[in-house]
């Protein structure tokens, strides 16, 4: 059994949570497991669990779902948020979670890869001449090698 | 059943639909339509020798489709009145030519196609509301795949498989391979407890069915291995909490947690993912048959009734009784009660209890042949009235009738009325006099409140059930409040009339508050919206007039927030500070102006 350190609690972060959208209906969750059950990453990767990120989320501890990198794994199929029977919007709320984590400077290795990709090329797949030459030869237009307008942006 | 049909003194009309409901407590007036039968129900034997020569098959409705029926039938063995019916949309035809086997295979003759629908007329006292309920459709929860395998079947569809006298003389056999189920799984909660699919509230019955339903499974096979996946066992009733015991202890697994997902096998069989709670793993549980618990739901003929008889439902969609705990049986129209789950999901049991309460309380109601009314009525000057209707149209309890287009003045009729004033307040011609909360009386009252320095006073209507008890209980519970506060009683806000309100800025009244029950509570079904209707077109002519509207206030006070009571007493009085008297003075003068233009 793991211990669970409530002295560590940030007791105001569930309210804070419910204040935003994606975080309304999470004091309604009633642990019927049925976004577990119906997750598919939870069915290959244990780590990664809905019902218990909710409520850790729910005891406060702000800094253990933060910091974790199983936030990162949510699909987004909405497949949990579709058939949580008490309206928790499930999906919705892993966004907001991984919005504060990177607002709090929490950001797994791979996502910071792929947002200086973003930054650099404005893709996180850079397309080369190779590529383009592959989309000629298929009858497809040629795209532009670089997003200046996305790099801007950033 | 058979006790009903059999008593001499209760008529029993079956194919029959109410169409219309007139008249008030104890002078009702029920339109029925009886629907043809074209069987005789008196001479009918129920040999069955008629639908052995039907030749049009139907899925039996009884059995939910699991066997057949014939176009000419009995719903079920034990149906009253004990005769054979004809579906007459199924039905080939009497014309010889096309079939009419039934009527050859009849000896008793009593196979009548020119039969009609009647339409019929019954005088009654009291009604008692016993529509019953619906199960939930769960095709809208797909991941339980009930539209796509065969072996998820609905708690109803299950009852009717394992019953004596269903389409397998209760051999438990699944639909799609009709072979003997080694694993049986229930899911518990399918259409309840949702706020999104199905209804928010716990249907009340569905635990104690399934723990029925797998001793009666443990009954025909002890080494069935059954499992039954919830979110709580609700075993709250006498002796339930021994079934569900039971139930366990002969080894049926109780899992806590919904499946996600349902699958089928090549073979038929289901493959379900649950996580438990016990173990904190998601599990894949395979099992042969899979039963889904339904929630209930309101009959469809609910809004219908509603309508007809003036009734209210709840938020839920039952139809909601006068108190939650005094009168649990009783309508808030009189002569009306409740039985069983048309008011709420109940068991047989509660159901039982209902229906006899209802029934004594229409006969408490009824024996003395007539009733004591409070004499809070209203009444009508028929020489004032112009017939427009309004009163009509606000009255809650249809008391009052008139006929706009006849020019007749409008009647009350003394027995139906509660006495809430809302006619007398909509009235713009003064033809209605509320009896005991006469007009006289309270400009009367509000004269003597502001006869002495009139801008210290906080003049304040409040209704009889909730604001004035409220008064009451901040009272008793000696809560502090400003005393320049000066309360007139009315039963209802619905009472207080436009013109009270201006003839209390004309006499000088600083602020004025209206308050009542909150909306829904009202104790006259829904007088209270006419209230604040009433107070937002008051709003709005003192913008015109250049009032400031804030000086005229409205609250939703029970008769339990003495607490809150105070509170708007002491907001009131911070109110009535920032008044000054020359704007008293600037009202009075606008006031007596309009008055006079």
């Amino acid at each position: 059994m793991e211990r669970i350190d409530l002295d560590a609690a940030d007791p105001g972060f569930a309210e804070a949570l419910a204040s935003q959208p994606g975080g309304e209906r999470i004091a309604a969750c009633f642990m019927c497991r049925t976004c577990v059950a119906s997750c598919p990453i939870s069915a290959v990767d244990r780590r990664f669990h809905p019902l218990r990120i909710i409520r850790l989320a729910l005891y406060g501890l702000k800094q253990e779902v933060l910091a974790s990198d199983f936030i990162w794994l949510c699909s987004s199929c909405y497949a949990c948020q579709e058939r949580c029977p008490q309206g928790v919007k499930i999906s919705d709320f892993m966004t907001l979670l991984k919005n504060l984590a990177v607002k709090e400077g929490h950001v797994p290795r791979g996502i910071r890869a792929q947002l200086d990709l973003i930054r650099e090329h404005g893709r996180i797949y850079p397309i080369d001449d190779f590529d383009n030459k592959k989309r000629n030869k298929a009858g497809l237009p040629s795209l532009p090698t670089s997003c200046d307008v996305v790099a801007k942006l950033a | 059943m058979t006790d009903v049909g059999r008593h001499p003194r209760i008529k029993l009309y079956t194919l029959s639909e109410v169409v219309g409901i007139k008249g008030y407590v104890g002078n009702f007036e029920v339109k029925i339509l009886k629907r043809a039968r074209y069987v005789d129900e008196k001479e009918c034997t129920s040999c069955g020798e008629c639908a052995k020569v039907c030749p049009v098959v139907r899925p039996d409705e009884f059995n939910l489709g699991l066997s057949s029926r014939k176009a000419i039938y009995s719903p079920f063995p034990q149906a009253v009145p004990a005769a054979y019916v004809i579906n007459v949309n199924e039905c080939l035809g009497h014309n010889p030519v096309v079939c009419a086997k039934c009527v050859e295979a009849c000896d008793k003759k009593c196979i009548n196609f020119h039969m009609s629908d009647q339409e019929i007329l019954e005088e009654v006292g009291s009604i008692v509301v016993a529509t019953g309920l619906e199960a939930y459709d769960p095709r809208e929860l797909d991941e339980y795949g009930y539209t796509r395998f065969e072996n998820v079947l609905t708690s109803l569809e299950f009852e009717r498989l394992v019953n004596a006298g269903g389409p397998t003389r209760g051999e438990l056999i699944r639909p799609k391979d009709r072979k003997k189920p080694r694993s049986v799984g229930f899911v518990q909660c399918v259409g309840s407890r949702s706020a999104r699919k199905g209804a928010s509230y716990c249907s009340n019955i569905c635990c104690m069915n399934t723990i029925k339903s797998t001793l009666v499974l443990k009954e025909h096979d002890p080494d069935l291995e059954i499992k039954v996946f919830y979110i709580d066992i609700r075993a709250f009733g006498k002796g339930f909490e021994d079934l569900y015991a039971r139930s366990r202890r002969l080894g049926v697994h109780y899992l806590r947690g919904l499946p996600g997902t349902v699958e089928e096998t090549p073979e038929g069989s289901l493959r379900v993912a649950v996580e438990n709670t016990a173990t904190g793993k998601l599990e894949i549980h395979h099992l042969d048959m899979l039963v889904l618990a339904l929630g209930v739901k309101p009959a469809p003929s609910t809004q219908r009734l509603q309508e007809m008889l003036g009734l209210q439902l709840t938020p839920d969609g039952f139809f909601l009784e006068a108190h939650p705990k005094l009168l649990p049986v009783d309508a808030a129209t009189r002569g009306v009660f409740y039985a069983g789950c048309a008011e709420g999901p109940k068991d047989i049991k509660e159901s039982v209890t209902q229906a006899s309460a209802a029934a004594a309380r229409a006969i408490r109601l009824m024996h003395r042949g007539e009733i004591t009314t409070e004499p809070i009525t209203s009444e009508v000057v028929a020489e004032h009235c112009k017939s427009c209707g309004k009163c009509a149209e606000v009255c809650p309890y249809n008391a009052i009738t008139v006929d706009v287009k006849k020019k007749t003045p409008a009647v009350v009729n003394q027995a139906a009325c509660a006495g809430c004033g809302t006619c007398a307040a909509e009235c713009r011609f003064g033809a209605i006099i509320m009896n005991h909360f006469t007009d006289g009386q309270i400009t009367g009252q509000i004269e003597a409140m502001l006869e002495e320095n009139p801008s210290e006073k906080i003049l304040t209507f409040a209704c009889n059930w909730c604001s004035y008890a409220g008064a009451d209980y901040a009272g008793v519970s000696r809560l502090q409040y400003p005393s320049n506060v000066r309360l007139i009683r009315t039963m209802c806000s619905g009472r207080v009339d436009e013109k009270f309100i201006w003839h209390g800025f004309r006499k000088g009244a600083p602020v004025i508050l209206v308050s009542g029950c909150h909306i829904g509570d009202c104790h006259y079904i829904d007088a209270n919206h006419w209230t604040e209707k009433r107070v937002a077109r008051l709003h709005k002519r003192m913008e015109k007039m250049g009032l400031r509207p804030e000086r005229l206030q409205l609250a939703w006070i029970s008769a339990a927030e003495g607490v809150r009571f105070a509170q708007v007493m002491k907001d009131m009085e911070a109110l009535r500070r920032s008044v000054t008297r020359e704007e008293i003075q600037e009202t009075i003068r606008i006031l007596e102006e309009a008055k006079k233009g």
